[in-house]
């Protein structure tokens, strides 16, 4: 267990370390640097003030110089500052990462809320109309584009009723709780139905798995309760894969988290990396996005130990 | 079975409770949520030129000069713009330690009751401590050539000083982006290690400090990426201002603009940074009755950049007929409904110094057929481009930004009505950044890119029509004239121009220009744009500028109109 | 299964039992119709279009943003040019793209995945490895990036170029370069099963070569949930293509692709509802239709998981 943590750890930060570089290159590599940006937008500067504010920044420099600079800081602990915002770049993606842990984590645990018991639900009457039109919401749901979803709830919640704020701006100390809760419930939907599909079908697959083996035939004709057979037996066992499954697909949902909170202005970590390089902040760019590659290894890693946890036959080597 | 229930029901619950609560729809009285569609990044006016946050300062800081909604200029913390008949300003010897030549010397005062929003006077220390910071190759201050220019600041009394120019260029009596910061909190920061001012300056470390602002409203509360706040401030020297507080809400997703405004969440959406035109027309026409929507002209010149040294488009005659066969009058009344004129030339009908007799070239296909066929591009029978001598197609591309669904629907248009003359035009859009940051730049456009430029009234072309400005590797990538356009009048007059302060003269330089410019060609002309505001009915006193100068420069005006329901 | 001696298995359901019970799964069936008729509509979007006299590109600006009528089945959009002719044209990018991009996707992911199923060892830890960064790695700065790449400077040819295929292949080259991970997983874990069988042994006690295992041998075995797998990805694909135009990264104009049009009614929503509503309902119909066709192949294919 010891050696098998280690080992994943290593595995961990050499990943960590190539998607650095990779990003670094490939950020850097964009055609175009900020100040030309800055320059196209603003009839009052001059050449010269482009060339001084590249030697301010550093941007005249060649691309290899730039990234060992970047990386020895970081190593040193020291993430440097953003270039838009002006401030060190934690002091930025802190707040964010925190907004993005609870839209993440409250349409995790609302899928998973609805996704196991409607998938075993599924699983124990396969064929019949619960079946069905499941299947059909399903398949519903992870058609639909995220953003298209994300208007269409805008335009019924909150323009045409009016019950809910139709961005995801709230903030504690302005609005209070249930005034923050208010902004979160449109983005947490959205982002629920699209992922929710997906749940519900690996559960189905994995329920109807568990309840076609000996062991759960076994305990059925030995006369356990048809609840407890579902709940006990074959639904301990189906939730390995599950788990797996669902953990690898961390990635997706992070995607998806990017698509719905821009549609809803949801100060979070996936708009902040898209405008970090369409803006070309180098700094927060690699910050969020080494914060995200970070949080996709680990949530594997957690996935496999609670492969383990749920799996007594399973040992990590 | 029971959990689904648990589940939905819980989500249920927090809907109700969540609706029930939220305190957020309704709005307070004295409050004014403003929706734009960007955030403006960071807050000090040295060091980033950004269009949300000049909106942000207009209401939180006022410039020495600016132009107002009719287009003069005017002053906003100074008493009065200095001129040779008020004495105020005068061409002077330079002394020889400074440079020697000649220059003007322009007076202004500091309005008398001008303070910081924390108490301190604002004087003339300020101006000082300004100049030095902007004149210091490392503070990352972007507009540097301005305080460059300065030769020397004369501080006459703690309110009124003299700036001595370093040369005899017009101009001088405005100073639009001089922008005052206080000595008292930044001097330290800045003399401590004047390389790391942009990082450490107040602005960023502490922007609610209300002594950095002395505007109408001071900051009051800011979330990174998210809203800004601003309150009265108690200390305003002006007109005091109607609402308590105004808040600014960037939401990036145009359409979300749209929904957070119907929804009430937003009471208007900025004209200098909202939607787009043919998105504020769809509005208008479904909603036009419960918002007042402005469609203000503006100083926005929609073009397209001919690369001149295309061989096709070398040719003069190729340039005019590419103009005489697209029908701009329509798109400008079918897809702009009638709020973006068409485009003559690069000054805009409102600018002062619009010619109002250069060429133009209507509609006319036949015109531009015949100039094809006389520049030796002919239509073969059977055939459905046009091809020269040597067979080969009058094959170009067009870019722009991609994404920008004006511009495409625009392009979309062009490339329709062309094929229709036999010329070939491929759509090839790029990023914003990539456009402008790389092929515009280093001129790597192979035949046509349509953008706009946006500037202020009288501004003088040098950058984008002045042979010294066409990129090149030589020196450097500087400039703006991505055309590569080349005219020894069109330099001769530029340079003229920096010197001719005084009308007739002055006019008819710019006259001429207009004419040159509009017999070459090297942009295609296509309309201006208009900034569409989107305002409720109650509100009044809010008046579109249409250029770089913010309309919250008023916002002291803002009011709900008397009677009228909230 | 009793294959204990015969050299190759016969698939996990018969072929005749496999179509027997995919006619039977009635939304696969409808499924498989629907995708057909989009293919066809896309297929012969031009002989449509002239059929009906309308070009497909030419705007008219005096008919813009007509609702739903008998001349235009569909409406027309902003630039007053029938919605149903530009959907079917859509149609052949969106389901290019997602036939492409899923096909590509999937031979990359097979080849990855078996070669590290069939070795094993230090060949499978370091293809695995490579696909867990793969997964983990960020795709937006690499979708920028390969939009802003200018193909004539990398030796396609300028006809190429200029034809709105560039754009469309481009798409799929990036789907591809990021849907492999999956197939490479599943086909990974298939071949490590089959790889043990008895029947694979026996091939290579008879001194068959590697490559000829690899393919008569597991390539066989692994292609029903393969098939599965790419079917399903189709639909995603469309997806991302629908993303990405969303993202301003998607195909050039004049070429339409479902996303595409989708994007751009999204501000003209309260004018023209009909243009967002007509390619929705074609991005919806199309995922739909291959997640259930997906869910019948692999009932059909699969029969243990089949529900009878």
């Amino acid at each position: 267990m010891g050696a098998f943590l280690v080992r994943r750890l290593v595995g961990l930060v050499l990943v960590i370390a190539a998607v650095s570089f990779v990003s670094y290159a490939l950020i850097g590599l964009m055609p175009g640097d900020p100040i030309d940006v800055m320059v196209s937008s603003n009839p009052d500067l001059t050449p010269a003030d482009a060339e001084r504010l590249r030697q301010r920044y550093g941007l005249d420099r060649p691309l290899l110089t730039r990234y060992l600079r970047w990386a020895g800081d970081v190593l040193a602990g020291d993430f440097g500052f953003s270039r838009t915002y002006r401030v060190p770049v934690w002091d930025i993606l802190l707040p964010r990462l925190g907004n993005t842990m609870v839209l993440l984590g409250a349409s995790f645990l609302l899928s998973l809320a609805i996704a196991i018991p409607a998938g075993v639900l599924v699983a124990t009457r396969p064929g019949g109309p619960v079946d069905y039109g499941v299947n059909l919401l399903c398949f519903a749901g992870v058609s639909t584009p995220s953003f298209w979803l994300g208007l269409l709830l805008m335009y019924a919640f909150s323009v045409n009723l009016q019950w809910l704020p139709p961005n995801g701006g709230g903030s504690v100390a302005r609005d209070g709780f249930f005034g923050w809760l208010s902004y979160q419930v449109l983005p947490v939907t959205a982002l629920t139905v699209a992922s929710l599909a997906v749940y519900i079908r690996h559960v189905r697959a994995a329920m109807g798995e568990a309840l076609a083996q000996d062991f759960v035939r076994t305990a059925r004709a030995k006369g356990a309760s048809r609840r407890r057979v579902v709940y006990h037996h074959a639904l301990r066992n189906a939730m390995i894969p599950v788990v797996t499954v669902i953990a690898l697909d961390f990635g997706t949902l992070f995607s998806g988290a990017l698509v719905v909170e821009q549609v809803f202005s949801y100060p979070g970590m996936g708009v902040t990396i898209y405008d970090a390089i369409i803006g070309n902040d180098y700094n927060l760019a690699l910050a969020a996005l080494l914060l995200a590659t970070f949080a996709i290894l680990l949530a594997n890693l957690l996935a496999d130990l609670a492969y383990a946890w749920l799996d007594p036959r399973v040992r990590l080597h | 079975m029971v959990s689904v229930r648990v589940g939905l029901a819980a989500w249920t619950a927090a809907v109700l409770c969540a609706t029930a609560l939220s305190p957020a729809l309704a709005q307070e009285d004295g409050e004014l949520v403003i929706g734009v569609s960007q955030y403006p990044v960071n807050l000090n006016p040295l060091t980033e030129a950004h269009v949300v946050q000049s909106y942000i300062h207009g209401m939180t800081r006022r410039p020495f000069t600016a132009y107002d909604p009719e287009w003069e200029g005017r002053c906003f913390l100074c008493t009065a713009l200095p001129s040779p008949e008020a004495g105020t300003a005068e061409i002077r010897d330079i002394p020889e330690e400074l440079g020697g030549g000649r220059g003007w010397a322009a007076t202004f005062t500091i309005h008398p009751d001008a303070v910081w929003g924390d108490g301190t006077p604002i004087t003339t220390e300020d101006v000082l401590f300004t100049w030095e910071l902007g004149r210091n190759a490392q503070s990352g201050v972007i507009n540097f050539e301005l305080f460059q220019d300065i030769v020397a600041i004369d501080a006459i009394d703690d309110k009124t000083f003299t700036i001595q120019w370093d040369q005899v260029s017009c101009g001088f009596d405005m100073i639009n982006n001089f922008e005052l910061v206080p000595a008292h909190l930044e001097r330290a920061l800045f003399e401590a290690e004047p390389s790391a001012y942009p990082e450490r300056s107040l602005y960023e470390t502490d922007p609610t400090n209300p002594g950095l602002w002395f505007g109408p409203y001071l900051l009051s509360d800011i979330e990174l990426g998210g809203e800004i706040t601003m309150t009265r401030n108690p200390l305003w020297w002006g007109d005091e201002p109607w609402f308590e507080t105004i808040r600014v809400r960037p939401i990036q997703n145009t359409a979300a603009l749209e929904a957070n405004l119907l929804a009430g969440e937003i009471d208007m959406i900025a004209g200098e940074d909202g939607i787009s035109i043919d998105q504020a027309i769809a509005f208008a026409e479904a909603h036009g009755d419960d918002y007042e929507v402005i469609f203000q002209p503006a100083l926005f010149y929609e073009h397209i950049d001919l690369n001149l040294d295309n061989p096709i488009l070398a040719d003069v005659r190729v340039r005019r007929a590419l103009l005489h066969a697209i029908d701009r009058e329509m798109i400008s009344e079918r897809l702009f409904a009638g709020h973006q004129p068409v485009a003559h030339v690069n000054i805009n009908p409102q600018d002062r110094v619009y010619n109002p007799d250069v060429p133009t070239y209507a509609h006319d296909p036949e015109r531009a057929a015949a100039l094809l066929d006389e520049a030796g591009w002919t239509l073969k029978p059977g055939s459905e481009v046009r091809t020269n001598d040597a067979g080969e197609p009058l094959a170009l591309t067009i870019m722009t930004t991609a994404g920008n669904a004006t511009r495409e629907l625009v392009e979309q248009v062009l490339q329709s009505q062309w094929r229709r003359l036999g010329i070939d035009v491929a759509i090839k859009n790029e990023p914003a950044r990539v456009l402008f940051g790389q092929t515009l730049a280093h001129r790597q456009f192979d035949s046509m890119a349509m953008f706009a430029w946006l500037s202020s009234p009288e501004n003088i072309p040098r950058t984008t029509l002045h042979s010294t400005m066409i990129p090149t590797p030589e020196n450097n990538w500087a400039g703006q004239n991505y055309p590569g356009y080349r005219s020894d009048e069109a330099d001769r007059i530029i340079d003229a121009l920096e010197t001719t302060c005084e009308d007739p003269e002055k006019q008819e330089l710019w006259n001429r220009l207009q004419v040159v410019y509009a017999e070459d060609l090297p942009t295609l002309p296509l309309y201006y744009r208009a900034m569409p505001y989107i305002l409720p009915t109650w509100l009044e006193g809010l008046t579109p500028t249409g250029h770089l100068a913010p309309s919250t420069l008023y916002v002291e005006h803002w009011r709900p109109r008397e009677g009228a329901a909230r | 299964m009793t294959v204990a001696v015969a050299p190759v298995p016969p698939l996990p359901g018969r072929p005749r039992g496999a179509i027997g019970r995919f006619v039977r799964h009635v939304p696969a069936l409808v499924s498989l119709i629907v995708i057909l008729a989009l293919v066809a509509g896309a297929v012969f979007a031009p002989a449509v279009a002239s059929l009906l006299g309308i070009d497909p590109l030419a705007e008219d600006l005096f008919n813009q943003y007509q609702p739903p009528s008998a001349a235009h089945w569909l409406g027309t959009d902003a630039l007053g040019r029938d919605v149903l002719v530009r959907l079917l044209y859509a149609g052949r990018v969106s389901l290019l793209v997602g036939f492409a991009g899923a096909l590509i996707a999937s031979l990359i992911g097979t080849l990855v995945g078996i070669a590290a199923g069939y070795y094993g060892g230090r060949v499978d830890a370091v293809l695995m490895r490579i696909t867990d960064a793969a997964i983990a790695l960020p795709v937006l700065p690499l979708l920028i990036i390969l939009a802003a790449v200018d193909l004539g400077k990398i030796g396609l040819p300028e006809s190429f170029v200029r034809s709105g295929q560039a754009g469309v292949w481009r798409i799929v080259v990036i789907v591809a370069l990021f849907g492999w991970t999956t197939a490479a997983r599943l086909v990974r874990a298939s071949a490590l099963a089959v790889r043990e069988r008895e029947f694979v042994r026996a091939a290579r006690a008879l001194g068959a070569s590697d490559l000829r295992i690899m393919a008569t041998h597991i390539l066989p075995n692994i292609l029903s949930p393969l098939v599965v797998a790419t079917t399903l990805a189709v639909g995603s694909v469309v997806l991302v293509e629908s993303v990405l135009s969303y993202l301003g990264l998607g195909i050039n104009p004049p070429t339409p692709s479902w996303g595409g049009m989708l994007q751009n009614a999204q501000q003209t929503v309260s004018r023209a509802p009909w243009l967002a509503i007509f390619p929705g309902i074609a991005i919806f119909a199309t995922v739909l239709a291959f997640n259930f066709l997906g869910d019948g192949l692999q009932d059909a294919l699969n029969p243990r998981r089949t529900r009878r």
